[in-house]
Protein backbone atom coordinates (compact mmCIF):
# COMPACT_ATOMS: atom_id res chain seq x y z
CA UNK A 1 0.00 0.00 0.00
CA UNK A 2 1.58 3.35 -1.07
CA UNK A 3 1.37 6.71 1.52
CA UNK A 4 -1.76 7.77 0.12
CA UNK A 5 -4.16 4.91 0.38
CA UNK A 6 -3.18 4.73 4.04
CA UNK A 7 -3.90 8.54 4.08
CA UNK A 8 -6.99 7.90 2.87
CA UNK A 9 -7.96 5.38 5.17
CA UNK A 10 -6.98 7.45 8.14
CA UNK A 11 -9.24 10.34 6.88
CA UNK A 12 -11.99 7.43 6.92
CA UNK A 13 -11.30 5.97 10.11
CA UNK A 14 -11.58 9.59 11.30
CA UNK A 15 -14.61 10.36 9.44
CA UNK A 16 -16.36 7.00 11.49
CA UNK A 17 -14.93 7.89 14.96
CA UNK A 18 -16.88 11.57 14.21
CA UNK A 19 -20.13 10.29 13.41
CA UNK A 20 -19.57 12.54 10.53
CA UNK A 21 -20.78 9.74 8.04
CA UNK A 22 -24.28 9.74 10.09
CA UNK A 23 -25.07 13.13 10.46
CA UNK A 24 -23.39 14.88 7.02
CA UNK A 25 -25.43 13.13 4.39
CA UNK A 26 -28.51 13.47 6.67
CA UNK A 27 -28.45 17.33 6.96
CA UNK A 28 -28.12 17.47 3.44
CA UNK A 29 -31.23 15.00 2.51
CA UNK A 30 -32.77 17.23 5.08
CA UNK A 31 -31.82 20.61 3.32
CA UNK A 32 -32.66 18.49 0.00
CA UNK A 33 -36.52 17.96 1.50
CA UNK A 34 -37.35 21.40 2.81
CA UNK A 35 -37.15 23.30 -0.13
CA UNK A 36 -39.97 20.96 -2.30
CA UNK A 37 -42.26 20.24 0.88
CA UNK A 38 -42.14 24.31 1.47
CA UNK A 39 -42.62 25.21 -1.82
CA UNK A 40 -45.10 22.87 -2.18
CA UNK A 41 -47.13 23.93 0.79
CA UNK A 42 -45.97 27.83 0.15
CA UNK A 43 -49.64 28.58 -0.74
CA UNK A 44 -51.77 27.09 1.99
CA UNK A 45 -49.03 28.23 4.52
CA UNK A 46 -49.66 31.78 2.99
CA UNK A 47 -53.51 31.25 3.17
CA UNK A 48 -53.36 30.16 6.96
CA UNK A 49 -51.26 32.79 7.71
CA UNK A 50 -50.99 35.74 5.74
CA UNK A 51 -54.89 36.93 5.87
CA UNK A 52 -57.12 38.20 3.53
CA UNK A 53 -56.60 41.64 3.02
CA UNK A 54 -55.92 42.19 -0.24
CA UNK A 55 -53.59 39.59 -0.68
CA UNK A 56 -54.17 37.39 -3.79
CA UNK A 57 -51.98 34.70 -4.86
CA UNK A 58 -51.03 34.65 -8.28
CA UNK A 59 -52.35 31.07 -9.83
CA UNK A 60 -49.37 30.50 -11.77
CA UNK A 61 -46.69 31.16 -9.01
CA UNK A 62 -48.31 27.94 -7.63
CA UNK A 63 -47.51 26.34 -10.80
CA UNK A 64 -43.81 25.59 -10.31
CA UNK A 65 -41.84 23.54 -12.84
CA UNK A 66 -39.84 20.62 -11.05
CA UNK A 67 -36.56 22.00 -12.68
CA UNK A 68 -36.99 25.32 -10.65
CA UNK A 69 -38.00 24.00 -7.61
CA UNK A 70 -34.36 21.86 -7.54
CA UNK A 71 -32.47 24.41 -9.26
CA UNK A 72 -33.65 26.47 -5.72
CA UNK A 73 -32.66 23.35 -3.53
CA UNK A 74 -29.43 24.18 -5.45
CA UNK A 75 -29.21 28.00 -4.81
CA UNK A 76 -31.03 28.64 -1.51
CA UNK A 77 -30.29 25.87 0.53
CA UNK A 78 -27.12 24.33 -0.78
CA UNK A 79 -25.55 27.47 -1.71
CA UNK A 80 -26.18 29.30 1.56
CA UNK A 81 -27.03 26.94 4.54
CA UNK A 82 -24.70 23.96 2.73
CA UNK A 83 -22.00 25.87 1.99
CA UNK A 84 -21.79 27.03 5.88
CA UNK A 85 -22.18 23.53 7.27
CA UNK A 86 -19.59 22.47 4.91
CA UNK A 87 -16.70 24.77 6.06
CA UNK A 88 -17.74 24.69 9.77
CA UNK A 89 -17.44 20.60 9.30
CA UNK A 90 -13.92 21.54 7.23
CA UNK A 91 -12.09 24.15 9.41
CA UNK A 92 -10.63 21.94 11.23
CA UNK A 93 -8.81 19.63 8.58
CA UNK A 94 -5.39 20.78 8.55
CA UNK A 95 -5.72 23.10 11.75
CA UNK A 96 -6.61 20.43 14.10
CA UNK A 97 -3.65 18.51 12.94
CA UNK A 98 -1.42 21.39 13.70
CA UNK A 99 -2.54 21.88 16.82
CA UNK A 100 -2.33 17.96 18.47
CA UNK A 101 1.04 18.22 16.76
CA UNK A 102 -0.04 15.21 14.51
CA UNK A 103 1.23 17.44 11.49
CA UNK A 104 4.67 17.29 12.85
CA UNK A 105 4.89 14.10 13.98
CA UNK A 106 3.61 12.58 10.71
CA UNK A 107 6.42 15.03 8.60
CA UNK A 108 8.81 13.88 10.89
CA UNK A 109 7.94 10.21 8.87
CA UNK A 110 9.36 9.74 5.06
CA UNK A 111 5.66 11.11 4.05
CA UNK A 112 5.69 13.62 0.92
CA UNK A 113 3.61 17.15 1.84
CA UNK A 114 1.59 15.97 -1.33
CA UNK A 115 0.41 13.00 -0.50
CA UNK A 116 -0.45 14.29 2.76
CA UNK A 117 -2.28 16.92 1.28
CA UNK A 118 -4.03 15.19 -1.39
CA UNK A 119 -5.05 12.02 0.70
CA UNK A 120 -7.27 15.02 3.00
CA UNK A 121 -8.32 16.74 0.07
CA UNK A 122 -9.48 13.52 -1.91
CA UNK A 123 -11.07 12.02 1.21
CA UNK A 124 -13.61 14.81 2.03
CA UNK A 125 -14.17 15.89 -0.82
CA UNK A 126 -15.14 12.06 -1.94
CA UNK A 127 -17.52 12.09 1.29
CA UNK A 128 -19.01 15.62 0.63
CA UNK A 129 -19.36 14.82 -3.01
CA UNK A 130 -21.68 11.92 -2.00
CA UNK A 131 -23.68 13.78 0.94
CA UNK A 132 -24.64 16.45 -1.58
CA UNK A 133 -25.31 13.64 -3.88
CA UNK A 134 -27.61 12.16 -2.05
CA UNK A 135 -29.35 14.93 -0.44
CA UNK A 136 -29.74 16.20 -4.51
CA UNK A 137 -31.00 12.71 -5.43
CA UNK A 138 -33.66 13.20 -2.62
CA UNK A 139 -34.52 16.46 -3.30
CA UNK A 140 -35.50 14.97 -6.99
CA UNK A 141 -37.43 12.59 -5.90
CA UNK A 142 -39.68 15.24 -3.32
CA UNK A 143 -39.72 17.45 -6.72
CA UNK A 144 -40.58 14.44 -9.01
CA UNK A 145 -43.38 12.79 -6.38
CA UNK A 146 -44.57 17.04 -6.15
CA UNK A 147 -44.18 18.31 -9.06
CA UNK A 148 -42.81 17.56 -12.29
CA UNK A 149 -40.05 15.35 -13.75
CA UNK A 150 -36.42 16.68 -15.19
CA UNK A 151 -34.53 15.08 -18.15
CA UNK A 152 -32.06 12.92 -16.84
CA UNK A 153 -28.73 14.54 -18.37
CA UNK A 154 -29.53 18.05 -17.34
CA UNK A 155 -30.15 16.73 -14.15
CA UNK A 156 -26.69 15.12 -13.80
CA UNK A 157 -24.91 17.45 -15.55
CA UNK A 158 -26.16 20.22 -12.93
CA UNK A 159 -25.29 17.62 -10.37
CA UNK A 160 -21.35 17.50 -11.91
CA UNK A 161 -21.27 21.36 -12.48
CA UNK A 162 -22.57 21.87 -8.75
CA UNK A 163 -19.86 19.02 -7.48
CA UNK A 164 -17.09 21.06 -9.39
CA UNK A 165 -18.21 24.00 -6.96
CA UNK A 166 -18.02 21.78 -3.82
CA UNK A 167 -14.42 20.87 -5.10
CA UNK A 168 -13.54 24.37 -5.07
CA UNK A 169 -14.88 25.22 -1.60
CA UNK A 170 -13.12 21.91 -0.18
CA UNK A 171 -9.14 23.10 -1.54
CA UNK A 172 -10.28 26.83 -0.57
CA UNK A 173 -11.12 25.73 2.90
CA UNK A 174 -8.41 23.47 3.27
CA UNK A 175 -5.43 26.57 1.94
CA UNK A 176 -7.10 28.48 4.54
CA UNK A 177 -7.25 25.91 7.39
CA UNK A 178 -3.13 25.71 6.52
CA UNK A 179 -2.60 29.23 6.69
CA UNK A 180 -4.35 30.11 9.97
CA UNK A 181 -3.94 28.88 13.00
CA UNK A 182 -7.62 29.99 14.80
CA UNK A 183 -10.75 27.99 13.76
CA UNK A 184 -12.87 30.91 14.14
CA UNK A 185 -10.72 33.00 11.39
CA UNK A 186 -10.69 29.61 9.36
CA UNK A 187 -14.36 29.37 9.56
CA UNK A 188 -15.28 33.40 8.92
CA UNK A 189 -13.12 33.96 6.67
CA UNK A 190 -13.84 30.97 4.16
CA UNK A 191 -17.49 31.64 4.77
CA UNK A 192 -17.48 35.16 4.56
CA UNK A 193 -14.71 34.04 1.20
CA UNK A 194 -16.82 31.95 -0.56
CA UNK A 195 -20.45 33.42 0.06
CA UNK A 196 -19.16 36.84 -1.38
CA UNK A 197 -17.93 34.53 -4.40
CA UNK A 198 -21.56 33.45 -4.79
CA UNK A 199 -23.31 37.10 -4.30
CA UNK A 200 -21.13 38.64 -6.99
CA UNK A 201 -22.29 35.74 -9.70
CA UNK A 202 -24.03 37.70 -12.31
CA UNK A 203 -22.61 41.35 -11.78
CA UNK A 204 -20.07 41.18 -14.62
CA UNK A 205 -19.65 38.35 -17.48
CA UNK A 206 -15.82 38.56 -17.49
CA UNK A 207 -15.99 37.96 -13.67
CA UNK A 208 -18.51 34.94 -14.20
CA UNK A 209 -15.93 33.33 -15.83
CA UNK A 210 -13.25 33.36 -13.76
CA UNK A 211 -15.74 32.69 -10.12
CA UNK A 212 -16.47 29.36 -9.32
CA UNK A 213 -19.50 30.32 -7.87
CA UNK A 214 -20.89 30.43 -10.98
CA UNK A 215 -20.56 26.85 -11.84
CA UNK A 216 -23.57 26.29 -9.25
CA UNK A 217 -25.32 29.33 -11.10
CA UNK A 218 -24.41 27.28 -14.77
CA UNK A 219 -26.23 24.26 -13.21
CA UNK A 220 -29.30 26.21 -11.56
CA UNK A 221 -30.00 27.73 -15.56
CA UNK A 222 -29.42 24.36 -16.80
CA UNK A 223 -32.20 22.71 -14.75
CA UNK A 224 -34.62 25.96 -15.07
CA UNK A 225 -34.12 26.79 -18.96
CA UNK A 226 -32.31 23.28 -20.07
CA UNK A 227 -29.54 25.71 -21.90
CA UNK A 228 -25.84 25.45 -20.85
CA UNK A 229 -24.03 28.88 -20.96
CA UNK A 230 -21.66 29.08 -23.80
CA UNK A 231 -18.63 29.92 -21.68
CA UNK A 232 -18.78 26.85 -19.20
CA UNK A 233 -16.04 25.32 -20.46
CA UNK A 234 -13.50 28.03 -19.70
CA UNK A 235 -15.05 28.02 -15.76
CA UNK A 236 -14.63 24.55 -15.33
CA UNK A 237 -11.02 24.87 -16.66
CA UNK A 238 -10.51 27.89 -14.35
CA UNK A 239 -12.25 26.30 -11.73
CA UNK A 240 -9.71 23.31 -11.91
CA UNK A 241 -6.73 25.61 -11.64
CA UNK A 242 -8.39 27.87 -8.78
CA UNK A 243 -8.65 24.34 -6.84
CA UNK A 244 -5.38 23.35 -8.39
CA UNK A 245 -3.98 26.02 -7.25
CA UNK A 246 -5.52 26.15 -3.34
CA UNK A 247 -3.82 22.95 -2.80
CA UNK A 248 -0.64 23.98 -4.01
CA UNK A 249 -0.44 27.16 -2.08
CA UNK A 250 -0.86 24.96 1.00
CA UNK A 251 1.69 22.06 -0.17
CA UNK A 252 4.07 24.96 -0.35
CA UNK A 253 2.97 26.76 2.80
CA UNK A 254 3.72 23.24 4.71
CA UNK A 255 6.80 22.21 2.85
CA UNK A 256 8.40 26.04 4.22
CA UNK A 257 7.44 25.02 7.39
CA UNK A 258 5.67 28.54 7.95
CA UNK A 259 2.97 26.99 9.78
CA UNK A 260 3.36 27.55 13.30
CA UNK A 261 1.93 26.40 16.64
CA UNK A 262 1.45 28.29 19.35
CA UNK B 1 -58.49 35.74 9.17
CA UNK B 2 -57.81 33.11 12.19
CA UNK B 3 -54.78 33.25 14.08
CA UNK B 4 -55.50 31.24 17.06
CA UNK B 5 -55.95 27.75 17.10
CA UNK B 6 -57.28 25.66 19.43
CA UNK B 7 -56.92 21.95 20.88
CA UNK B 8 -60.27 21.40 19.11
CA UNK B 9 -58.58 22.34 15.80
CA UNK B 10 -56.20 19.43 15.53
CA UNK B 11 -58.97 17.04 14.40
CA UNK B 12 -60.63 19.50 11.89
CA UNK B 13 -56.78 19.17 10.21
CA UNK B 14 -56.36 16.64 7.33
CA UNK B 15 -53.30 14.87 8.61
CA UNK B 16 -53.02 11.70 6.89
CA UNK B 17 -53.13 13.90 3.47
CA UNK B 18 -49.91 15.24 4.46
CA UNK B 19 -48.43 12.86 6.65
CA UNK B 20 -46.51 10.92 3.56
CA UNK B 21 -44.85 13.79 2.62
CA UNK B 22 -44.16 15.33 6.58
CA UNK B 23 -43.25 11.87 7.52
CA UNK B 24 -39.52 11.76 6.30
CA UNK B 25 -38.37 15.35 6.96
CA UNK B 26 -39.64 13.89 11.52
CA UNK B 27 -37.79 10.94 10.36
CA UNK B 28 -34.67 12.51 9.66
CA UNK B 29 -34.63 15.37 12.49
CA UNK B 30 -35.30 12.93 15.12
CA UNK B 31 -32.73 10.38 14.01
CA UNK B 32 -30.29 13.70 14.02
CA UNK B 33 -31.51 14.77 17.69
CA UNK B 34 -31.06 11.22 18.66
CA UNK B 35 -27.77 10.43 17.55
CA UNK B 36 -26.62 13.63 18.75
CA UNK B 37 -28.00 12.53 22.70
CA UNK B 38 -27.06 9.30 22.39
CA UNK B 39 -23.35 10.79 21.42
CA UNK B 40 -23.58 13.22 24.54
CA UNK B 41 -24.58 10.79 26.73
CA UNK B 42 -21.37 8.37 25.95
CA UNK B 43 -19.21 10.92 26.17
CA UNK B 44 -20.49 13.06 29.28
CA UNK B 45 -17.40 12.56 31.13
CA UNK B 46 -15.14 14.20 28.36
CA UNK B 47 -17.79 17.55 27.38
CA UNK B 48 -18.25 20.64 28.90
CA UNK B 49 -21.28 21.70 29.39
CA UNK B 50 -23.01 18.92 29.11
CA UNK B 51 -26.40 20.25 29.94
CA UNK B 52 -26.22 23.43 28.38
CA UNK B 53 -25.52 21.20 24.80
CA UNK B 54 -28.79 18.89 25.70
CA UNK B 55 -30.93 21.55 26.07
CA UNK B 56 -29.52 22.75 22.52
CA UNK B 57 -29.72 19.66 21.09
CA UNK B 58 -33.57 19.10 22.17
CA UNK B 59 -34.64 22.87 21.60
CA UNK B 60 -32.88 24.01 18.64
CA UNK B 61 -33.90 21.03 16.53
CA UNK B 62 -31.27 20.15 13.66
CA UNK B 63 -29.74 22.98 13.88
CA UNK B 64 -28.52 22.74 17.58
CA UNK B 65 -27.43 18.50 16.62
CA UNK B 66 -25.47 20.46 13.96
CA UNK B 67 -23.92 22.46 16.02
CA UNK B 68 -23.04 20.09 18.80
CA UNK B 69 -21.93 17.76 15.91
CA UNK B 70 -19.97 20.31 14.58
CA UNK B 71 -18.51 22.53 17.72
CA UNK B 72 -19.32 20.46 20.62
CA UNK B 73 -17.24 17.54 19.75
CA UNK B 74 -14.39 19.37 19.72
CA UNK B 75 -14.42 21.54 22.97
CA UNK B 76 -13.29 17.94 24.25
CA UNK B 77 -9.95 18.84 26.00
CA UNK B 78 -7.68 16.44 25.26
CA UNK B 79 -8.36 12.97 23.55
Amino acid sequence: MNQFTVLVKKELIQLVREIKLVWFPLVFIFLGITQPVVSYYMPSILEMLGGGQGISIDPSMMAQSGGEVLASTLGSQFDQLGVMIIVISLMGIVQSDKASGMLAFILTRPVKVGSYLSGKVFSHYVFIAFSVAVGYIVSYIYTQFLFTGIPLEDLSIALLLYLLWVLFIVSFTTMISTIFNSQGVIALLSIAILLGCRVIVGLNPFLDTINPASMSTYGMELLVGGVLNSNVFWSILITLILSALAINISNTWISRKKYRID
Amino acid sequence: MKLHYGLDDLSEFDIVAFLPIILPIVAIGLILVLTALIDLYRHRERRENVLMWALIIIFANTIGSILYFVIGRKESGGR
